[in-house]
């Protein structure tokens, strides 16, 4: 975990309201998939956490949707060769078993962009089956790095591309086919949700990762905690952003 | 190389510059990305008596040039501090213990159970962010008063400062209620009571509706209030309030503040603090300033 200065090797749109942002930091740094970044846009006081999409050799990708002032900031302002201040990396991130071999990926909207760090993580080595969900085909991006794994299947709500429905229901579709050793998921609350009922009493591992506001992003703050089912808090940011889904109330 | 250690109330401090209670925690996570013993000191993440879960979530916005939080005092509890904390953070620097509580006995027990072992006790009588966080004491001067009295008869080793809070009629008079209780220094200023509305919902963006703000926009206010509280009272004052740089820390300690307090800057630069100490000294190399402690109170105000 360190401050650094980064340099803005690119930052484009890749789909409707959603832009990358590739940076290059001159500094020893192993990010782990499911890793996040903070950071810091202009006179803004909060840095923005961003999740880690890829991550090879000092060249970081993290893909962000334009919410607010800051993240709009950050796509009108940042462009190559830009300095930018940079916090990572961040959390705890995804990690999947010796003993884990089919691992099912699970994802909605943006939070397609952490899991796919997790892909090209577990490609090579894993058998990895995708299900990716989207709104509709416009807002389809990065297919190609969703393809690194065994099988990928995009699902739109519209049904403008590929599966017509949920990533959720996509994937339980296949279930009984591919039986999964461990599911990694991110995506919207009632997503993560659809994903907990459907896994109720299957007894296969589940890690979805969190997203909140935050305020330091390294676990001193205490803002942008989460409710765990034992009655506790945890730290999104250090605790996780990855929980067991079974850990955590959604 | 200029002088950067002050002495605030006896305690020799190797330079002014203190994160705030609740931007920190207990340093272990800054600790990890630089030393924190170059630190003046820390001031601990808000302590009570029995464990506290805090406020729902959002406990976080942000507006232009400033933060609004609502935490809700979230700590493991003052035993906790004790037994898993405390002994490494003393190894590293001075420990600010901030405190709160709901009544007088919780604000007497805890300090009772701190006295002797931190370096100093930051009475928490101003936080605005839950039911009984203490504010209710820090608003008024009899019972900011009264509760200093209490703490105060706690604490027969430790240095007791007191946190005041800016939502207030005078901070001149609550400066003085402060000093007249026992306070050994004050400290100033906590947040301001505030509001961010997502006019899309047409709700308020912290679960708890109000927040404290903090961050650059509110260090003019903060600025004349240490001000005012530093031509009200004798005892050394602790200065803060959108201190992001080391010419905002010098504009305190002109102002009248013995030493300082950094909050939300730390979120914006992990290593604000760090770099705020090295600007104190560059500062006062290039103004031919041999002691920082030589900048307190050097204010001249214009004619009129």
């Amino acid at each position: 975990m360190c401050e650094v200065i980064a340099t803005v090797l690119e930052n484009k749109k890749i789909a409707e309201n959603v832009y990358s942002l590739t940076f290059y930091v001159d500094e020893e740094i192993t990010i782990r998939p499911g890793q996040f970044v903070m950071i810091g846009v202009g006179a803004y006081l909060l840095r923005r956490p961003i999740a880690v999409c890829m991550a090879e050799g000092g060249r970081v990708t993290v893909c962000y949707q334009l919410k607010g002032g800051g993240t709009k900031f950050l796509s009108d302002n940042y462009k190559a060769g830009e300095k930018l201040s940079v916090l990572l990396p961040l959390g705890n991130g995804f990690y999947v078993e010796e003993g884990e071999q089919k691992v099912a990926i699970v994802g909605g909207g943006v939070g397609v962009f952490p899991l796919i760090s997790a892909i090209r993580a577990y490609a090579d080595k894993k058998d990895v089956y995708a299900y990716m969900g989207f709104r509709n085909q416009n807002c389809v991006c990065m297919e190609y790095e969703m393809r690194r794994g065994k099988s990928l299947v995009i699902a739109t709500d519209d049904g403008s591309m590929g599966y017509h429905g949920t990533a959720v229901q996509a994937f339980m579709d296949d279930y009984e086919k591919i039986k999964p050793d461990v599911v990694l998921s991110c995506g919207p609350t009632p997503m993560l949700r659809a994903l907990k009922n459907a896994m109720e009493g299957k007894g296969i591992p589940v890690y979805v990762s969190l997203e909140e506001r935050m305020g330091c992003g390294i676990g001193a703050c205490l803002v942008c905690v989460c409710d765990k089912t034992d009655g506790k808090h945890a730290r999104v940011c250090k605790d996780g952003p990855v929980f067991e889904i079974g850990e955590v109330k959604l | 190389m200029a002088n950067l250690t002050v002495n605030l109330c006896g305690v020799t401090l190797k330079n002014p510059v203190i994160p705030a209670s609740g931007t920190f925690g207990f340093g272990r996570e800054f600790d990890e990305i630089y030393d924190i013993s170059v630190l003046g000191g820390v001031s601990t993440k808000g302590l009570t008596l029995e464990p506290r879960a805090g406020n729902p979530v959002p406990r976080i916005a942000e507006r232009q040039g400033v933060i609004l939080n609502a935490v809700g005092l979230q700590n493991p509890g003052v035993d906790e501090f004790l037994k898993n904390d405390l002994a490494w953070l003393k190894s590293k620097t001075r420990v600010v213990a901030n405190v709160a509580g709901k009544t007088l006995e919780d604000y007497e027990g805890i300090c009772a159970k701190l006295d002797g072992l931190v370096d100093f006790v930051e009475l928490n009588i101003s936080c605005p962010n839950v039911k009984s966080g203490g504010m209710a004491f820090g608003i008024r001067p009899e019972s900011i008063l009264e509760v200093t009295k209490a703490a105060k008869r706690n604490l027969k080793k430790t240095p007791l400062m007191v946190k005041l809070s800016p939502n207030v009629e005078s901070i001149a008079t609550n400066a003085r209620a402060a000093q007249e209780g026992g306070a050994d220094c004050i400290s100033l200023i906590n947040t301001l009571t505030g509001m961010a509305i997502d006019i899309e919902r047409r709700r308020p963006i912290i679960a708890n509706n109000t927040g404290g703000v903090s961050g650059a926009g509110v260090k003019p206010i903060a600025v004349r209030m240490v001000y005012e509280a530093a031509q009200a009272v004798e005892i050394p004052i602790v200065g803060m309030g959108g201190i992001t740089c080391a010419e905002d820390a010098i504009e305190f300690m002109m102002a009248g503040a013995t030493a300082v307090q950094v909050g939300t800057a730390n979120f914006t630069d992990t290593l604000a603090c760090p770099k705020i100490i090295e600007g104190l000294n560059d500062w006062c190399d290039r103004h031919g300033v041999k002691n920082v402690s030589e900048l307190k109170g050097t204010l001249k105000l214009n004619g009129r």
